[in-house]
């Protein structure tokens, strides 16, 4: 099958270097559209769906490659292989930001940077180290995925996505970003709440920039200090923004972040 | 209206059916009512000031983060998310949440409108419940349906074993001089046995399609080759039940050409054809017409039989698609040769059709078929038994049933050849070694080797490599062709042996008497 459609792949604006963003859980490459076009006139830009999101193919989620998150790292390599040009920069959200990382553990060589925003290596609570959650914490999410089970599934979507072409809704009563077949939704998020890989931070040789939020439940700040400390080379930037999605809410204060990292690099 | 006071809307909003919160984008309670403070158990102050994620669980919080908090920036409105609230108290409360984020000046406000809703979940979470059932059930189902494929496949398989040897013996019977009745009874047994034959076939057919795997190896054929094989195998059936057959071939019909597989497609006719001369009650007619069209031709099976009711037109090219009619009960038959030949029909391109005016007013089969321009030919003559004499050979019989073995032996020792038989797969190769025949015959279920290993050994010794090698086999498909042909095998011919077959090709491989 075409990497193309099974990561719905799009390219947009030019340049000599090539950003590569990845989304979190929950939502897919729309996620980055106020970021993009600050980027777009200087960068060449890919975006994708990690397979079982968005537009993705969801028929290439093998429930056994994607058990660990090397599985969506190998899927990264790959298009980086067919799609990038000159150095890569990748971009990645919460998750994606640590398969990232994995991907340029696996292959040093092939990236320039990595710009995580919004990481964790560890959800859960582990003795000192503060992850922000418990393992209980990360079944009452899956319950909650669960009870909207009916309501975001992208079964129903034909029978909801009615909504925007009757205006007489006024409202558009959708949740379409977010929709997706929901045992899929359970698996992935099972693996990413999961996942610990905060061995593999002294792994990094890429440069890597982390955006903090000042206010971020999901990956609250200490963590954002502990990523900063294991990864060598690591810049540290706190954005003003309470919430973890700033390339959303604050779209100007990370692209100024990111910005800086690059100029830094000479990228 | 009747001089009732209508409630202002300070009181609409309070006591609202619904909870009502206004917050900041952040999430920041800047507003609640009456109703939301009831259902949560703190009060408006308690409120007003704090994050309306604060009162989800953890879990809720996550979600809020992941799905709700991003959709509000995208699309600045979510839809019926069920999200679980702490109330006061510590207890759970499941709440229904609608949001849309608003301008109001110079300021942007989420405004949310929630529901309880315990009865919603139940009947979500036994609609679920429901849903995973019906899947189990139709896994069972599907695995009880393989299950029945397979089964089908290995009882054809099973069948024609002891059918190889009836068949074989016929042949020989058919060379050596019989009395009359004896005769007769041959000619009988060998009906049957040719209709036993067909029923297997297309039994293997039915697993074959069920399973995916029927495959056609197409050829330039003429449409008269077609309709001749097609009554061959048929025109016994129409005459023994005392119909009149009429062949309607127009002008020009000689020049029709088809890419098709000439075996196939004579199975599609001829069980349109047997068809008809079985649900025409006894002394009907029975017509077959061609009739070219652009590019294609239509060829149209008629007969003055027992009809079919307009709505079961349709429903007698599914699979085991027989109805309880008293005719057809009588009958008997699977139900399964429409299906196949529809099956068979698109693969070639075509469709197949059925039409009558009603029960007891006749039908009309039409297969619809494309055509080719008649640039090649393939040659391929059809061949007479007796024509094609081989020079006496000497052949080597590796088979483990006796009755199978005895029987090839003999029809072999008819044509003058010199046959030695093994019993199993060691045996064979010791005979070979030491007799060096030109032929051996090989069956590829042997009870110590595998037909196929008997090959390649075969072949890997320099005494041996030279010898034409015959695989029989009950196997027919593509796939034991293609291993059968790895291993080494100059044929492969599917049991019971037309041995009519086997002559032609021993005829083309060693030549005639003189060589
Ligand atoms: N020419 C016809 N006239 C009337 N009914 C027909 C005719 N051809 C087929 N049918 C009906 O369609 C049904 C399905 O036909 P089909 O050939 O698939 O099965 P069958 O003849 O019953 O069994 P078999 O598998 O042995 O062919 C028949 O049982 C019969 O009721
Ligand atoms: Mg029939």
């Amino acid at each position: 099958m075409k990497l193309q459609q099974r990561n719905n792949i799009t390219v947009h604006g030019d340049g000599p270097a090539t950003m590569l963003f990845a989304h979190g859980f929950g939502c897919d490459q729309t996620m980055w559209r106020n970021l993009t076009p600050s980027f777009g006139a200087r960068y060449r830009l890919i975006l994708f769906d990690l397979v079982g999101s968005g537009k993705s193919d969801l028929s290439a989620y093998d429930y056994r490659k994607y058990s660990t998150l090397h599985g969506y790292a190998d899927d990264v390599l790959e298009i980086a292989d067919q799609f990038a040009v000159g150095p890569l920069i990748f971009v990645g959200h919460s998750v994606s930001a640590i398969i990232g990382m994995l991907a340029a553990i696996k292959e040093p060589h092939r990236f320039a940077a990595n710009l995580m925003v919004g990481p964790s290596p560890s959800y859960i609570n582990d003795g000192d180290y503060i992850g922000g959650f418990s393992r209980g914490d990360i079944e009452g999410l899956l319950q909650a995925l669960e009870s909207n089970y009916l309501g975001w599934s992208s079964n129903m979507a034909p029978a909801i996505m009615g909504a925007p072409h009757k205006p007489e809704l006024g409202v558009e009563l959708t949740n379409s970003f977010c929709r997706t077949n929901p045992d899929i939704a359970k698996h992935f998020a099972r693996v990413t709440f999961t996942a610990d890989h905060r061995k593999d931070l002294p792994l990094v040789t890429t440069p890597s920039l982390i955006v903090q939020c000042s206010e971020d439940s999901i990956a609250p700040r200490p963590v954002g200090e502990f990523m900063h400390k294991a990864i060598r080379h690591s810049s540290l930037r706190v954005v003003e923004n309470v919430g973890h999605c700033p390339h959303l809410s604050s779209p100007g204060s990370t692209f100024d972040a990111m910005r800086g990292f690059l100029t830094e690099l000479d990228l | 209206m009747g001089g009732g006071v209508t409630p202002d809307g300070e009181s609409l909003f309070e006591n609202a059916a619904c909870g009502l919160v206004l917050t900041n984008p952040d999430g920041t309670i800047v507003r609640v009512n009456a109703t939301f403070c009831s259902w949560t158990g703190f009060t408006a102050v308690e409120l007003v000031g704090r994050r309306v994620q604060e009162l989800l669980t953890m879990g809720g919080r996550i979600f809020h983060q992941t799905h709700w908090a991003p959709l509000m920036e995208m699309q600045g409105s979510v839809a019926e998310v069920k999200l679980d609230v702490v109330h006061r108290s510590g207890a759970i409360v499941p709440i229904l949440f609608n949001a849309v984020r608003r301008r109001h000046g110079a300021q942007v406000f989420d405004e949310l409108a929630v529901m309880v809703v315990n009865d919603r979940h139940k009947y979500e979470a036994e609609l679920l419940a429901t849903r995973s059932q019906l899947e189990a059930a139709n896994e069972r189902l599907h695995g009880a349906d393989r299950r029945k494929t397979e089964f089908l496949a290995t009882l054809a398989h099973e069948l024609r074993n002891p059918l190889a040897p009836i068949r074989t013996g016929l042949e020989i019977m058919k060379q050596v001089e019989l009395p009359t009745e004896g005769g007769r009874a041959r000619a009988m047994m060998e009906r049957q046995v040719a209709h036993m034959v067909r029923l297997i076939d297309d039994l293997m057919d039915v697993a074959r399609i069920e399973s995916g795997k029927i495959e056609l190896t197409l050829a330039r054929i003429e449409l008269r080759q077609l309709i001749d094989s097609a009554l061959e195998a048929s025109r016994p059936v129409i005459e023994a039940a005392g119909h009149t057959f009429r062949l309607i071939l127009p002008e020009g019909s000689g020049a029709l050409f088809l890419e098709a597989d000439l075996t196939r497609l004579s199975q599609v006719l001829s069980n349109v054809l047997n068809n008809a001369a079985k649900y025409t009650p006894r002394g009907g007619r029975v017509e077959l017409e061609v009739e070219p069209l652009r590019d294609a031709v239509a060829i149209r099976v008629r007969d003055t039989g027992a009809g079919i009711e307009p709505q079961r037109q349709a429903s007698i090219f599914e699979m085991f698609g027989q109805v309880a009619g008293t005719l057809n009960k009588a009958q008997g038959g699977l139900g399964i040769g429409l299906a196949l030949a529809r099956t068979l029909t698109k693969m070639h391109g075509g469709r197949i059709e059925a039409q009558s005016p009603g029960l007891g007013a006749g039908s009309t089969f039409t297969i619809h078929l494309p055509t080719v321009a008649a640039a090649r030919r393939d040659a391929s003559p059809s061949w007479q038994e007796g024509e094609r004499p081989v020079r006496p050979l000497n052949v080597l019989i590796v088979e483990d049933n006796q009755d199978n073995a005895e029987t090839m032996c003999m029809l072999m020792e008819l044509g003058g050849h010199a046959v030695r038989i093994a019993h199993s797969g060691r045996a064979g190769l010791e005979r070979a070694a030491s007799w060096r025949p030109d032929l051996i015959l090989l069956d590829i279920g042997l009870p110590d080797l595998e037909g196929y290993e008997v090959a390649r050994s075969l072949r890997a010794d320099p005494h041996t490599a030279g010898c034409t090698l015959v695989a029989l086999t009950g196997w027919g498909a593509a796939e034991d062709k293609r291993l059968s042909e790895e291993a080494g095998f100059d044929a492969h011919f599917t049991k019971p042996l037309a041995p009519a077959e086997l002559f032609a090709f021993m005829h083309d491989t060693f030549g005639g008497p003189t060589g």
